[in-house]
């Protein structure tokens, strides 16, 4: 009996003294805390002042581009931020990244709504390509233009410049495909890409077949259906640095309205972009600068209409630009102006409005490099509704802040 | 025949361009150590000028084109770098001088580094994880750097080995002469202590036993507050400052502010090789600061 109650004594001691040895000195061998990726958080915040009710904001088109600028396509209503009166949470961006292996890197950035989990980007990029060349793959914003591979929090003004807006939609152009970037061997910095991309962008491309009724009216475009081709070069003299960049984007369009309640229709075509940038940036001293920033789209979208059942010829010749300025004038303040002006809208030779523009004033003050607040104002002339035009007054004041370890971002 | 002449005179050509291998480092102070270890026999540029904030490099493409053309990069490492050179990096496309290749030195992994934060919390501001990373500043820890940046040479350039490990050699025994000289003027200035804008000097200050009692920033990276200021003005009632140390990127008005209110000398110090005219290489960055504090 005693000798059972020594071997129970025993027991638990035995049990609990190799409790306490797993929790004092025992390391999972398999532990792979090291390998934790780089994680950050950011949260973006605003308050709006507009004089327009949201009702009839939502409602507002920019003639001849977007005929309203909320509207839903496959059944997801993707709102602008900022959209309503008062207080927006517009958005939390998770971005996880870390090498994968000798041979690729791999970004992921979701982007977090109030009920929406979206996929923003998810792409590898290689590490070891031969020739310094580097190729990218999977869902990522396109390095056409100047801004649109930027992220929002990274824009100079809270909103996309109207261009971007009536050509690409308010992310930009986001595709899943694939991008061959290569350094030219110059003593100059010249970069030269191309992109092979699905080309699934709601407002100049598309491969979607197009029916009615059973009927093909566009039968499907070949996919992938986007193809871009990118040049960048830049050049320093002293204090100043000179960037400029040219894109080409070439694929077909396929538009499915037949589902509208008012003017069912329907387009199939092509859809080529042009566009044009610039950069000049002169550094005062470490923290102080002064940039002037401008791009430049045009889109010719030619095909067919389909439309009460009857098929029509569609020319769109559009086009417009941005041009900015922005002077960082201490450590924490900075301060912009911009100017946004879509100048082209010519459709099947006759002129629609072409001098839609807006202005924005923006002053922002950064405590941290890691919190930002914003205030801008926007006077914009490029919304109508119906054919009537509604000027715009805008007062934004945006709050974004970053958590963790969020990388520094290229030029 | 005259065809082929002229192919191998290009061929010629490109052979000997590449003979010299391409040395990037993210600073001049960096560079000027390469200087003295090659001599002409790499090409050296470094990314930063002596005048920036060494914690953000202006980014511009430019930086990229020196990458991408790079055999061997130099980082100072702990995380100095991290708010500039990784997009950078990522841009060049070059996989031979990414970390872990045989063209990538990090000279922080040489030291023990002062000031690592047992917690990191960016309540504290943009603290430097890994520690305080301005080690460049204190001179005995130059050679160390030479003897790295020798033998990374020698394993990217054998057949100039020898003359590299010569280099060396000269350099360290003229380096020595140099620090017996600084130490010698330093001597007046132990036991003082001092307030600083950035903890950019503490390495210096370390070695030389000055004793930092105050930071102008409030938190890393963080400009100076009006109540910080005001804190560090009864700070300097009651203790003895002797000066107070800035570098020649931080904001003027507020180290002139404290220095007019206390009556305290501010002195501008070079915190890089290029970073004020007098100062260009890396014996002059020493030089400099020992004058400016001594005289
Ligand atoms: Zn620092």
């Amino acid at each position: 009996m005693q000798k059972f109650v020594i071997y129970i004594v025993l027991f638990i001691f035995g049990i609990s003294y190799g409790q306490n040895y797993s929790t004092s000195s025992f390391t999972n061998p398999f532990a792979q805390n090291q390998f934790v990726p780089n994680i950050s958080l950011i949260g973006d915040f605003s308050y709006v002042n507009r004089n327009i009710k949201d009702s009839t904001y939502k409602s507002l088109g920019i003639s001849g581009f977007v005929h309203e600028i909320f509207h839903s396509h496959s059944g997801h209503e993707h709102a602008p931020i900022n959209a309503e009166r008062g207080f927006n949470f517009n958005y939390g961006e998770l971005a996880i990244t870390s090498t994968v292996d000798p041979y690729f890197d791999l970004v992921g950035i979701f982007h977090l709504t109030e009920h929406d989990f979206a996929i923003e980007e998810l792409y590898f990029t290689t590490r070891s390509l031969p020739y310094n060349l580097q190729l990218k793959g999977g869902k990522f914003l396109s390095s056409i233009g100047r801004i649109n591979q930027q992220h929002q929090h990274y824009w100079d003004f809270v909103d996309i410049p109207l261009v971007y807006k009536v050509l690409f939609g308010d992310e930009g152009l986001n595709e899943k495909g694939v991008q061959l970037t290569w350094i030219a061997p110059t003593s100059f910095y010249l970069l030269l890409g191309i992109e092979v991309l699905q080309g699934e962008n709601e407002l100049s491309f598309g491969y979607e077949v197009v029916e009615e009724n059973g009927n093909t009216i566009f039968d499907k475009a070949s996919k992938p259906n986007l193809y871009t081709a990118i040049v960048k070069s830049s050049y320093d003299i002293g204090n100043l640095t000179l960037l400029g960049g040219l894109s080409y984007l070439t694929g077909k369009a396929r538009f499915n309205h037949l589902d509208d309640e008012e003017e069912p229709h329907a387009f199939g075509g092509d859809s080529n972009i042009y566009g044009i940038d610039l950069t000049v940036k002169y550094f005062l001293d470490a923290y102080r600068y002064i940039s002037v920033q401008g791009e430049y789209f045009y889109r010719d979208l030619d095909g067919k209409v389909y439309k009460n059942s009857n098929f029509s010829n569609l020319n769109k010749k559009q086009g417009g630009f941005y041009i900015q300025t922005v002077y960082r004038f201490s450590q924490r303040w900075r301060t912009g102006f911009r100017y946004d002006l879509l100048n082209k809208n010519e459709i099947n030779g006759q002129n629609k409005p072409d001098d839609l523009d807006r202005y924005s004033f923006m002053i922002e003050f950064t405590p941290s490099e890691f919190s930002r607040i914003r205030f801008q104002y926007n006077y914009d002339r490029s919304k109508f509704l119906e054919d009537e035009r509604k000027k715009i007054n805008e007062f934004i004041v945006e709050f974004n802040l970053v958590i963790g370890a969020h990388g520094a971002h290229a030029f | 025949m005259r065809v082929l002449s002229i192919l191998f005179l290009i061929l010629g050509i490109i052979l000997t361009a590449k003979a010299k291998i391409n040395v990037v480092t993210t600073y001049p102070y960096i560079k000027s150590i390469v200087k003295e270890i090659a001599k002409d026999k790499v090409n050296i540029s470094s990314l930063s000028d002596g005048k920036w904030d060494p914690h953000f490099v202006p980014e511009r493409p430019s930086l990229a084109v020196k990458l991408r053309n790079a055999d061997l990069l130099i980082i100072n490492g702990a995380q100095l770098e991290i708010g500039w050179l990784p997009p950078l990096l990522k841009r060049a496309n070059n996989r031979k001088i990414l970390p872990g290749k045989a063209g990538f030195l990090d000279l922080s992994t040489l030291f023990e580094l002062i000031q690592k934060p047992t917690t990191v919390s960016r309540a504290f501001g943009d603290v430097h994880p890994q520690g305080n990373p301005h080690f460049c500043l204190d001179p005995v820890k130059i050679p160390k750097m030479a003897e790295a940046i020798k033998e990374k040479l020698c394993i990217l350039n054998p057949k100039n080995c020898s003359f590299y490990q010569e280099n060396l050699k000269n350099f360290e025994k003229s380096w020595n002469k140099h620090l017996a000289k600084w130490n010698e003027k330093m001597k007046k200035l132990q036991g003082s202590s001092a307030f600083e804008y950035h903890r950019m000097f503490d390495y210096f200050f370390l070695r030389y036993k000055i004793n930092v009692a105050g930071i102008l920033e409030p938190f890393p990276g963080i400009p100076p507050t009006t109540s910080h200021l005001l804190e560090l003005l009864k700070l300097a009632k009651s203790h003895k400052i002797s000066f107070i140390a800035y570098a020649v990127y931080n904001p003027k008005d507020p180290v002139e502010f404290l220095s007019k209110k206390t009556g305290i000398k501010a002195f501008l110090l070079p915190h890089d090789v290029n970073s004020l005219p007098q100062v260009k290489d890396i014996y002059s960055l020493f030089d400099e600061i020992v004058r400016r504090l001594t005289e």
